[in-house]
């Protein structure tokens, strides 16, 4: 018999699987307390008004196709919207599937085998998320012009290809957790039927999988379409490169806006795709679990697969960390490891006091909003997509949303003491919180529906008391995926640059600020400390993150 | 449940908001505050000012300078030029911001337009900056300015073009280096071409260069250094990197050729300042303009190899060593009005 699994902790909060298919209808929000008790009017308006405030910046943008400007519409298909289409439609395949295809294939490397430094590579493989598109693209930029030429190294190939190693790991945490939680049982009843190994792989464990590879891939897909750093850097001409190429060229906001709008279209198709591929399936859990079978690998065939988890952190995480620490020694070296805001510790603290911030608004509302929000119900539904909305469009729309929604309560003149939103520290959390949410909410969402109903069904019949039901079993059992959710988005919020650039107060310069400040004269020597310094700090939550998946599973069991 | 109630509320409030904050989100104030400088020019208690600046390549010691010199603090935030127009725009009445610094003519000029910029009395400034470098109403004024320029390696060009037009010659057909549409240098370029020579002219001119099949780099910086590498033989670049390049390597291979020499003159844009329509303190940044105009005039634009705007200011040694040159000067208060037709015949043309 193969080993079990010794790293995998997953547990009762999922007790174990089985591939019941209809489970699910019956499952959770039924159940469930949290995001399901009747509520008073008041609750519901408060409920709402967030949801609300939290969409208006991006319900300004969508205002603007009331009137559409035709003629730049025009002008643009006869131009370059065909060619912006096309762009965007080849990056979003080829980043769909390199992540996919990459993703799933290490988390299944990692979960179904064991080899040497595999334990350390199921960790190490994460953290291409500590490292932001904009730097990334820089390091490889200069690093393949060497070999490739200037022209060869600008291609949407290998745009595509960067994409897809700082992207994949969003699929490959999902799809990890999914291996982790199947159930070596079904396994053994299709191997019993005649399958091989890998075709139970293919017929059993995949499909099983399906629907969290689609919300990882779904994930993916959102950060290719908001991307600009990154397609910039290699010549690729998507459509959120071109709003701001409309908005910074002609100066015509509603043309840029309504080209957004396209954009949160793709955006609204790829979340319904994702639905799609989840489709009816819900597998639940029951019964006590077996997990899935280590097969040990020996002699080449472990070497290999050693060599191909080492191998894409070298890529993706080892060789680009390696040319920044040069590029860093030289900026010692010549004297280039502060700006005329401050040293070192001063832009970090500003990065942290923004990012601290910010998760905490993110956490509490996030909280909030899947307390109170029945997304079983059309209007919940459609307040949860709402407050989403800010997650879909390109930082830079986002920010001149909130520039646009704020700028007119300041005009107001309602808040006390001639006090302004716009500049402010409370603006810029706003703004931040109105990208960001999304992933807070549907991580706090997702964790409290995989709380097993017949735990909260047993603790009502006890007679506990909702609150109690939620204090004591829901938020305890979802705890983990509620700080890997506050974790998310603080990875999130270290790396963002568009719409802190737009609306930081004065003396709040961040990292992602001094390396927009160097690279933007094309200095990247002088980029090397600040990007050195947000790739530590996503490194420390990239652990931060392992750890509390790892924790959270443990303690539940 | 009842869930008609609250999809009435829910689109009740998404109405009202949407509503209140479209409403609202464009309305500028009125521009039409003139600014007179302060009568006294005691030094010491300035007060504070508040700057915008769309240029930040070393600034700071500038502005440094400024408050020991005059007692005034300056207070900047930097940004990118569009993003702080819309800002200010969008802050109307209410904004922090005494003086806006862009980088670029077009952006001053599209601030103008939107009425957030205050009209200036100052003779120190109508006396220092050639009319063809402030505009008609005296609402904004260049400090420095940029030639944008033909650049070519020393190494394998021996007859580099002498027009913008040349440029487009089959002879550099996969030779050529030019930077992104994005950017607004280029489109500025193309502003001149069609101020110049009309768009369908421009048109044909930019297709030229597209038909060339050039290397679109999206850094000056970087097209500098591809012509060194033998990437590319001839570019457009502005000259002020080429001067960060040279104090760091004096044998830098590329060589700056002076385009349209015969006949309007070299294409410039400039950076400029302004004071804002509703400056808190309109006197302290009337004061910084004027000193960034005179006394600081020489370290402003030796910050960044840039030609001075005041023609009696002497450029920095370096630049001064790039030759002197006939800039297209009638051009560049024209170029922001000329900015959306030229991203428009960029896209006509295929410019990447």
């Amino acid at each position: 018999m193969a080993i079990m699994i010794t790293d995998t902790v997953d547990s009762n909060d999922s007790n174990n699987t089985t591939d019941s298919k209809d489970g699910g209808a019956a499952r959770s929000s039924t159940v469930s307390v949290i995001g399901r008790q009747t509520r008073s009017w008041t609750s519901i308006a408060v409920i709402s008004a967030i949801a609300v405030a939290l969409s208006v910046p991006v319900l300004v943008i969508v205002w603007s196709i009331v009137s559409p400007s035709t003629e730049v519409w025009q002008e643009l298909w006869a131009t370059r919207l065909p060619g912006m289409i096309r762009e965007t439609a080849i990056l979003l395949i080829m980043v769909l599937a390199g992540t996919l295809v990459l993703g799933t294939a290490l988390a299944w490397l990692v979960t179904a085998y064991q080899f040497p430094g595999r334990r350390v590579l199921g960790w190490l493989l994460v953290t291409p998320l500590a490292i932001p598109g904009y730097v990334l693209g820089f390091v490889w930029l200069d690093t393949l012009e060497g070999p490739l030429g200037a022209r060869g190294v600008r291609s949407i190939w290998l745009c595509a290809l960067v994409l897809t190693i700082t992207l994949y790991p969003y699929v490959y945490l999902f799809a990890r957790a999914a291996f982790r939680e199947q159930s070596q049982r079904a396994v053994d009843v299709a191997r019993s039927l005649g399958c091989s190994r890998t075709k139970a792989f293919w017929r059993v464990v995949l499909p099983m999988a399906r629907p969290s590879l689609a919300a990882g891939v779904a994930l993916v897909g959102m950060e290719v379409l908001t991307d600009i750093g990154t397609v910039r850097l290699f010549n690729v001409s998507t459509i959120a490169d071109g709003v701001l190429r409309v908005w910074f060229g002609t100066g015509n906001r509603d043309a840029a806006a309504e080209l957004a709008v396209v954009l949160i279209g793709v955006a609204i198709v790829l979340i319904a795709a994702e639905r799609l591929a989840r489709g009816r399936a819900r597998f639940t859990q029951s019964g006590s679990r077996v997990g899935l079978h280590v097969e040990r690998l020996r002699g080449a065939r472990a070497v290999s697969a050693s060599a191909i988890g080492w191998g894409v952190f070298t890529v993706a995480v080892a060789l680009p960390i390696y040319r920044l620490i040069t590029w860093a020694l030289e900026a010692q070296r010549t004297d280039q490891t502060s700006t005329v805001s401050g040293d070192l510790g001063f832009h970090l603290m500003s990065s942290l006091r923004v990012t601290a911030v910010a998760v905490l608004a993110c956490l509490g509302l996030g909280l909030l909003l899947a307390a109170g929000l029945n997304r079983r119900r059309a209007s919940g539904s459609l307040l949860a997509r709402l407050t989403t909305l800010g997650y879909t469009v390109p930082g830079p729309v986002v920010a001149i949303g909130v520039l646009v929604t704020l700028a007119a309560v300041d005009r107001l003149g309602w808040l006390p003491g001639g006090w302004l939103l716009v500049g402010s520290f409370i603006g810029l959390i706003y703004a931040l919180v109105v990208r960001f949410l999304a992933v807070a909410y549907y991580g706090i969402e997702a964790s409290i529906t995989k709380v097993p109903p017949s735990v909260v069904a047993s603790a009502r019949t006890l007679g506990a008391g909702r609150f109690r039901v939620a204090t004591r079993i829901e938020l305890p059992l979802a705890g983990a995926g509620i700080i890997a959710a506050a974790v998310l988005v603080a990875i999130d919020t270290v790396k963002e640059l568009p719409i802190t650039l737009i609306l930081r107060p004065f003396g709040t310069e961040t990292l992602p600020i001094w390396v927009w400040q160097a690279t933007s004269e094309s200095l990247w020597v002088q980029a090397a400390v600040p990007s050195l310094a947000i790739v530590t700090l996503g490194m420390l939550l990239v652990a931060a993150l392992l750890w509390t998946l790892e924790r959270g599973a443990e303690t539940v069991s | 449940m009842k869930p008609k109630p609250l999809k009435l509320m829910g689109s009740l409030i998404i109405g009202t908001l949407v509503l209140s904050a479209c409403g609202s989100g464009d309305s500028t104030d009125s521009s039409d505050t003139t600014v007179s400088p302060a009568t006294s020019d005691a030094v010491g208690d300035g007060g504070t000012i508040t700057v915008y600046t769309g240029r930040h390549y070393g600034i700071e010691p500038v502005f440094a300078q400024f408050t020991a010199d005059t007692g005034i603090e300056v207070r900047f935030t930097t940004g990118n030029d569009p993003e702080l127009r819309e800002r200010l725009i969008a802050e109307g009445a209410n904004t922090p911001a005494d003086v806006i610094m862009t980088a670029d003519a077009a952006n001053i000029e599209l601030s103008a337009a939107a009425g957030v910029l205050a009209n200036v009395n100052s003779d120190i400034l109508t006396e220092t900056i050639p009319a063809e470098l402030r505009s008609d109403a005296n609402n904004w004024f260049s400090l420095s300015q940029r030639a944008r320029v033909v650049i070519a390696s020393t190494e394998r060009v021996e007859n580099p073009p002498t027009t913008y037009a040349e440029v487009g010659n089959p002879e550099w057909q996969g030779k050529l280096c030019l930077r992104p549409s994005t950017h607004p240098y280029t489109q500025s370029l193309v502003a001149s071409l069609i101020i110049s020579e009309g768009e369908e002219r421009a048109t044909e001119i930019v297709r030229s260069w597209v038909d060339n099949d050039p290397l679109y780099i999206d850094s000056d910086t970087d097209i500098y250094n591809a012509i060194a590498n033998g990437e590319c033989d001839v570019a457009i670049a502005n000259t002020y990197y080429l001067g960060r390049l040279l104090t760091e390597n004096p044998a830098f291979p590329v060589e700056i050729v002076w385009p349209e020499q015969d006949g309007r003159g070299t294409h410039v844009n400039v950076s400029t300042a302004a004071v804002t329509a509703n400056a808190p303190n309109p006197e302290g940044a009337l004061a910084l303009i004027e000193w960034l105009a005179t006394k600081g005039q020489q370290q402003f634009s030796d910050a960044n190899f840039e030609y001075p705007a005041d023609p009696n200011v002497k450029p920095n040694e370096i630049v001064a060593g790039f030759g002197e040159f006939t800039a297209d000067l009638a051009a560049v208060r024209q170029l922001g009005n000329n900015q959306p037709a030229a991203v428009k015949v960029l896209s006509a043309a295929g410019y990447q």
